[in-house]
């Protein structure tokens, strides 16, 4: 699986056979607001990408655009190397999975499923067996014969996916699916949908704003912001590896320190922080003495120091903490008025209870920390 | 314990609300009772009355609908002009269906939802004017020396005036005129509030245009056919007024020359005043309409 940034000034490229889904400089335009800046990216055929970002990002927008829902202002989608830019909505073969299904109300569960064959012309036989095989892998055969008023919401959400895999497409848009779905019944949906992605081979395009569904699913994750992609990568490059500010900020629990590096040397360099001096494993990019960077600290990094050191340490006042299962996040404010979170591996029974108000030496230890060197811009 | 839960289901909690709901209902129910309901029943008693000396005798007698009856087929033809009222109100529903759900369509999907009020304001315009005047301004378009018939010599479309009026064409398009505003609105209240997603979401399976319209807009919009024909139906048999001044009372059909059935309710009484005999021959009218709205009311519910 390669990371396939295209570069973005050349007008025209070649779309790569090897690519199933290729978006060349798409971009889509409401009025004088730009929805989607200049989107270039590759899907690989077979592969499980989830768009992630915040609501208004764009990526809901995007999928529409793939499958024809929405026209681009500029840009061109390749399918399997075809440019399916110009193709109406009901020649592509992206089907949608929907938030709300969208199932025919009017239509059994088999003639729900059955409805993209039966649109051409196929025989009643190939139809009966292609919508059977579909639905059990599913476990939908028992409920053929129902109507959708009678189904729950997780068969509901299967019949939508059966109903869009049943005619063979090559990428299945998946908008949100699981968000009216219960939270125990979502984890098992998760493992379900994965499973039936790599059994069946399709490319998954999966759209979402729950970071936990796109972690666990996505062989590749794709974090937009305001109509642009921020970062492409596997779930542990994205975790691990925040490539900005938005990415550092949405993904996870990171705390975000400001500084100018002061020192290089062969294995360390120097950040002067406001409050602290930050010493991190010298990063692959080159930087300059001078230089503006943000040092990133994930929260379950964090611990509390009984010393302050000078060093990859901060001093920060307790303001709050919240009970997240097994875990504990704590919500700090430095003297400047930055907020510090740490994430600590404990319950409320093993908690020793810190009192709010009180005075803490937070630490870090210099391979936990990574660093942004762009330009600040707080969202 | 399960007898107090019994008792409370059986008898309403007299509390603040329901004084308010039975406030509330009670103008309606009289309303509905005095000027609906008590001459219905009265109409419908009347039907068993009897006359002597041309005088209505209160009592009960069925000898007005045997006399009916006896006569369905011959001298009056009750069952012909029974016939030829259904021939009459079912085509014109059906006209009518064809005529009012592409304008619904189309007030629903091509005028943008702003203008959408206005134009719906326009298309129910026509039902503020009275219906008697309509129906002599079309008489004024459709007779052979009218407006259209001019027009279309004019034009050389054809040689001699057509005769639209005071044929059964002139009754459907009075009807017609009469039934679209209201058909046209409800089949927008159902169109307007079909889930449009599953209109996009039957493109993206792969329909084209067409086949979304025949495969999930029309089935969708079922219960909004039924209920807006049951309505069709229901106004054209029942009325009387087009049938005599644009149709001329008779009309031409399959059946022969034969008058609409509210022609004759309306005839005979003119010409006999047997309020007895006419009560029965309007209630085996209200009959054939409760009969419609029954079957249709199970086809709209109905979910096949």
């Amino acid at each position: 699986m390669q990371l396939t940034e295209l570069p973005t000034h050349t007008a025209a490229i070649a779309p790569d056979p090897s690519h199933d889904l290729e978006l060349c400089q798409v971009t889509k335009k409401f009025g004088s607001q730009t929805v989607l800046n200049n989107i270039n990216l590759s899907i690989a055929a077979g592969e499980f990408v989830a768009i992630m970002g915040p609501s208004g990002c764009g990526k809901t927008t995007l999928l529409r655009v793939i499958a024809g829902l929405e026209s681009m202002s500029a840009g061109k989608i390749y399918l399997d190397s075809q440019n399916i830019a110009r193709l109406p909505v009901h020649r592509r073969n992206t089907p949608m999975v929907w938030q709300n299904y969208a199932l025919f109300p009017h239509l059994t569960v088999q003639q729900n499923i059955a409805f993209g064959l039966t649109l051409s012309s196929h025989q009643k036989a190939i139809v009966r067996e292609k919508v059977y095989q579909i639905a059990a892998m599913l476990h939908l055969e028992n409920f053929l014969d129902r109507r959708i008023s009678q189904l729950s919401g997780g068969q509901k959400q299967r019949v939508a996916i059966a109903r869009a895999l049943v005619t063979e497409p090559k990428i299945l848009l998946l908008d949100e699916p699981m968000s009216a779905l219960d939270p125990h019944l979502r984890i098992r949906m998760q493992g379900e949908l994965k499973r039936l992605q790599q059994a069946l081979g399709i490319t998954f395009i999966y759209v979402t704003h729950n970071q936990n569904e796109a972690f666990s699913m996505a062989d590749r994750i794709v974090v937009m912001n305001r109509g642009n992609i921020e970062q492409v990568g596997s779930p542990s490059e994205i975790y691990n590896r925040p490539a900005s500010h938005f990415v550092a900020e949405f993904v996870g629990y990171n705390n975000l320190l400001d500084g100018k590096v002061v020192q290089i040397n062969s294995q360390t360099m120097t950040i002067q922080c406001s409050q602290t001096v930050a010493v991190v494993q010298k990063p692959d990019r080159a930087y300059s003495i001078g230089e503006q960077v943000t040092v990133v600290i994930p929260a379950d990094r964090m611990f509390v120091s009984s010393d302050s050191a000078s060093e990859n340490s901060i001093k920060a006042v307790l303001r709050g903490q919240e009970f997240m299962g097994s875990q504990i996040l704590y919500v700090l404010e430095t003297e400047e008025g930055c907020e510090i979170k740490m994430i600590r591996q404990e319950t409320l029974n093993t908690s020793q209870s810190i009192p709010v108000n009180s005075e803490l030496h937070l630490a870090w230890s210099s391979e936990d920390a990574i660093v942004l060197g762009e330009p600040i811009t707080h969202h | 314990m399960t007898k107090e839960l019994a008792l409370t289901r059986i008898l309403p909690r007299w509390n603040p609300t329901s004084l308010l709901k039975i406030a509330c209902l009670t103008p309606v129910v009289l309303y509905d009772g005095i000027f609906f309901l008590l001459p219905l029943i009265f109409l419908i008693w009347i039907g068993f009355w009897t006359t002597e000396n041309y005088r209505a005798v209160p009592g009960f007698s069925l000898e007005n609908y045997l006399d009916i009856f006896s006569q369905l087929f011959n001298k009056s033809r009750y069952a012909y002009a029974i016939a030829q009222s259904i021939w009459v109100a079912s085509t014109t529903t059906v006209l009518a269906l064809i005529l009012c759900y592409p304008f619904a369509m189309s007030l629903t999907f091509v005028v943008p939802e702003r203008y959408q009020r206005t134009a719906l304001l326009f298309a129910i315009a026509p039902f503020w004017t009275s219906y008697i005047l309509r129906l002599y301004a079309w008489q004024t378009i459709i007779n052979p020396n009218g407006l259209l018939n001019s027009l279309l010599l004019q034009l050389g479309w054809i040689q001699s005036p057509i005769p639209i009026l005071y044929t059964q064409w002139g009754t459907r398009i009075g009807l017609l005129h009469y039934l679209a505003p209201i058909m046209i609105l409800i089949l927008y209240v159902m169109l307007s509030s079909s889930d449009r997603s599953l209109l996009v979401a039957a493109r993206n399976l792969g329909a084209t245009y067409w086949q979304t319209f025949w495969r999930v807009l029309l089935p969708l919009s079922k219960p909004g056919l039924i209920y807006s024909a049951t309505f069709g139906l229901i106004i054209s048999l029942g009325d009387v007024l087009s049938g005599v001044i644009l149709g001329g009372g008779t009309g031409q059909s399959i059946l022969g020359k034969v008058p609409l059935f509210s022609t004759v309710i309306l005839n005979e009484y003119a010409a006999s005043t047997n309020l007895p005999r006419t009560s029965a021959l309007a209630t085996i009218l209200i009959l054939l309409m409760v009969a419609i709205l029954v079957i249709s009311s199970r086809f709209a519910e109905s979910k096949e």
